[in-house]
């Protein structure tokens, strides 16, 4: 596996370090939340405040449901209508992450599905891939975030 | 046989690590925009800050390559300022030359800011040296875009007729319209490249799984349904499938990507100054896995008759992978697809 | 306020095109603008006969216009354009910016020319830049609306006739590829000319079976009828000059009745666009002068 020069993005390892051991939407929103103004910016996703976000892992059978309020991403326990639903397997979300696979390129071969208000699901796309994981490394290393095994990259390293 | 003239490779960076991944892998220059509509990729969450625009144009210049910045989209009378405001920013962020499609926009610019260079955007729809010439002798521009809609040939006799620097697509998501020349976005939507900044965008957008099976709406108009597996692309109204006379089909183009990478000595030979990848909505995996095919091929060619040129199986193998429908064209290079 | 009558779009065989401009030279239009924008294909007539054309309409008291293709390509496309730039009798609208470098250019450039809908000018910057080349009308881009033409205008430094696509399908794009051929799986070089066989086009719809656009050789127009009639108080009162009627397959000189009628005060604009509707080929719209998606139709306010 080609590993890039940057650090795994801080939800997703939360997300994949403690699948076992947590409720997935309360790892998935704490690791959102550490991230939040530390490496992803509230002002461009402002947009996302109040909406219904629904991330499946199709191939764990998970269903997320969480949304961004004021004070951060919270978990949302009701089954009402997303306004947005993402779907991909465990292993597509992870190489996304990596930035090994260009979401686009997962989109035309429907291994990532995207349901409802397309802008959102762009934003966070987009948003994403603006996090500049290079200059965050040492910047990200002072918070000690958990990354599983096998995924920590040497610095510098392409 | 003399080597053929440097070759630049243009391509396109909608974030930071976009950017800097494209200059890692080689890239000539980059192009980008502001976080507006002044350019024609005014997504959400995509291009640039004033933060991420100095960072960005300092890691270029750091490693000797150059900064475009797209200027592309026509002002109205109510948000001029803004164009000319951002003409002004890319002055002051030191860029090595704004992409303009506006011929007011153009005379600004010439006026405010002699020294800054200026390249005809492909919106601009000039398709003959005629018409390229007119900007050159009345605004100076020193490259020009073209649309992808001229033969090899017909390139060839732009080249011969003009002194602007000529730039031309090499790869990505293929426009089929003449671009500057198309209103069906704004049609269905209200919004159009020309004016916003973007072609069906995204909030307009509405991807739905439905018995019959995913179906991707603009407004409300349906645009195609996608069976179960079956491959889908952009939500781009020229790329549905539609009724023509009880046929249903890819009516006006599929999804499918434009790649010129046979044609690139061709291209060298007729004096192609620039091949402009698209894709500035793509991710930096995208401009990772493209730059670096690009490079190598331009390279290649650049390296003159000792080395003669092949397309390589692994680079199409590469290029096809991120291809809209995983499939790609020649497109007008090819006239039996017109 | 004058009428005009756009370029035909279509590919008309040659008896049907000159029946239909002999019809003209008897029909209340002030303006007529001739020749082929769409494809250099299309050839029942040539540049000669539209002169001739452009003879007859001129002693029938309309003042002429040659129009000028939008997507020139070739040295024989660049040739056309030269003949018609300096045919030497008629005012020529330039629809690309090689048509503006000919027109502005050399030993006596034109000083009354017609800047064309396809040249994107879409502020008073550009367009007082194009007065100074000498363009004295602008024929505004159909996706503008009425707030933005009525901006723009207030902005010009120069005296410059307005003139507004009022009716007909709307021309949305061009391309490289013909869309006709392509339906008939013909290349372009090879098509058979079968865009003979479609006066209005051939319509498109999508996978639910709604009209939505219109092939047209090269050119993509919508498949509803962009039509201003019922909206003639609010033309009339943004000092808009010419009104531009595009050509359609059938009943075009009752369309222009409805128009002069309306524009006379003889008849309400709202009766007007009740009459016109069975004359149209398709539902009308109107969306984007009320600044909406062109598709819709809003009622006048």
């Amino acid at each position: 596996m080609k590993i890039p020069a940057f650090t795994l993005p801080a939800p997703l390892a939360r997300l994949g370090a403690h699948l076992p051991q947590l409720p997935p939407t309360l790892a998935l929103v704490g690791g959102l939340n550490l991230a939040l103004d530390r490496v992803l910016p509230r002002d461009t996703l402002e947009p996302l405040t109040g909406k219904r976000l629904l991330l499946k892992v199709t191939d764990a059978g998970m269903a997320l449901r969480f949304t961004l309020t004021p004070r951060g991403f919270r978990p949302l326990f009701d089954g009402r209508a997303p306004d947005l639903t993402i779907s991909a397997t465990t292993r597509d979300y992870l190489a996304l992450a990596l930035r090994e696979e260009d979401p686009d390129t997962l989109f035309f071969s429907r291994r990532l599905l995207m349901e409802g208000e397309t802008d959102l699901g762009l934003l966070v796309k987009n948003t994403l891939d603006a996090v500049d994981w290079d200059s965050l490394g040492t910047q990200l290393a002072r918070f000690r975030l958990p990354l599983p095994t096998g995924l920590h990259t040497p610095a510098g390293g392409h | 046989m003399t080597s053929p003239r440097p070759i630049e490779l243009v391509c396109p960076a909608g974030s930071l690590p976009a950017l800097k991944t494209a200059i890692d892998h080689g890239a000539d220059c980059v192009y980008l925009g502001f976080k507006d509509a002044t350019n024609a990729r005014n997504f959400s969450g995509l291009n640039f800050d004033d933060k991420a625009m100095a960072e960005g144009v300092r890691y270029a210049h750091d490693r000797g390559r150059k900064v475009l910045l797209t200027l592309n989209t026509y002002p109205q009378t109510d948000n001029w300022q803004r164009w000319t405001g951002a003409v002004d920013r890319a002055a002051a962020f030191g860029i090595d030359a704004v992409i303009l499609a506006d011929p007011g926009l153009m005379a600004y610019a010439r006026k405010a800011h002699p020294g800054l260079r200026l390249h005809l955007s492909v919106q601009g729809s000039a398709t003959s040296y005629d018409a390229i010439n007119f900007y050159h002798e009345h605004f100076g521009i020193s490259r020009a875009v073209l649309p992808r809609v001229l033969s090899l040939a017909q390139v060839e006799q732009v080249i011969a007729n003009t002194p602007v620097e000529i730039e031309v697509f090499g790869f990505g998501g293929l426009c089929v319209m003449v671009e500057g020349r198309c209103a069906l976005s704004a049609y269905a939507t209200g919004e159009s490249p020309n004016c916003d900044g973007a072609c069906s965008p995204g909030k307009h957008v509405r991807w739905e799984q439905t018995p019959k099976g995913m179906e991707t709406r603009l407004n409300g108009i349906l645009i195609d349904r996608f069976a179960d597996g079956e491959r889908a692309g952009y939500p781009t109204l020229c790329k549905g499938r539609f009724e023509v006379n009880d046929e249903t089909y890819y009516a006006i183009e599929e999804p499918t990507s434009l790649n010129t990478l046979e044609l690139l000595p061709e291209l060298a030979r007729i004096g192609v100054r620039a091949i402009k990848i698209e894709g500035r909505q793509r991710s930096p995996a995208y401009v990772s896995q493209v730059t670096q095919v690009w490079r190598a091929a331009i390279d290649r060619v650049l390296a003159g008759p000792a080395e003669p040129f092949r397309v390589e199986p692994a680079w199409m193998a590469e290029l096809n992978k991120v291809s809209e429908g995983q499939s790609h064209t020649l497109g007008a290079y090819y006239r039996p697809w017109k | 306020m004058k009428i005009a009558l756009g370029p035909l779009l279509y590919y008309w065989p040659r008896q049907s095109t000159l029946a239909f401009y002999a019809d003209m030279a008897d029909a209340p239009v002030d303006v007529v603008y001739l020749g082929e924008t769409v494809c250099s294909r299309r050839h029942e007539l040539r540049l000669p006969d539209w002169l001739e054309v452009a003879e007859i309409l001129t002693a029938a008291g309309k003042e002429v216009v040659l129009s000028s293709q939008v997507l020139v390509e070739s040295e024989s496309d660049l040739k056309t354009l030269r003949r018609i730039v300096s045919n030497g009798n008629f005012r020529v609208e330039a629809n690309d910016m090689g048509a503006v470098r000919l027109l502005s250019s050399g030993d006596a450039p034109a000083r009354n020319w017609i800047a064309g809908p396809t040249l994107n000018i879409f502020n008073p910057t550009t367009l007082d830049l194009f007065a100074d080349l000498g363009a004295t009308r602008w024929v505004a881009p159909p996706e503008m609306s009425r707030a933005q033409i009525a901006a723009l205008r207030d902005g010009l430094g120069h005296d410059m006739e307005v003139e507004i696509f009022a009716h007909g399908r709307l021309p949305l794009a061009y391309s490289a590829r013909c869309f006709t051929a392509r339906h008939y799986n013909l290349q372009k070089d090879t098509c058979e000319f079968r865009c003979l066989e479609f006066a209005d086009g051939i319509p498109l719809k999508t996978r639910e079976g709604a009209p939505f656009l219109t092939l047209n050789g090269i050119q993509t127009q919508s498949a509803q009828v962009h039509t201003l009639l019922g909206d003639l108080p609010a033309v009339c009162a943004e000092g808009v000059d010419l009104l531009r009627v595009s050509p359609q397959g059938a009943h075009t000189p009752e369309i222009l009745q409805l128009f002069r009628q309306a524009l006379d005060g003889l008849i309400p604009p709202a009766d007007a666009l009740h009459e016109a509707l069975p004359l149209l080929p398709a539902e009308p719209c109107n969306g984007f002068w009320h600044g909406r998606p062109g598709v819709e139709q809003r009622v006048p306010s």
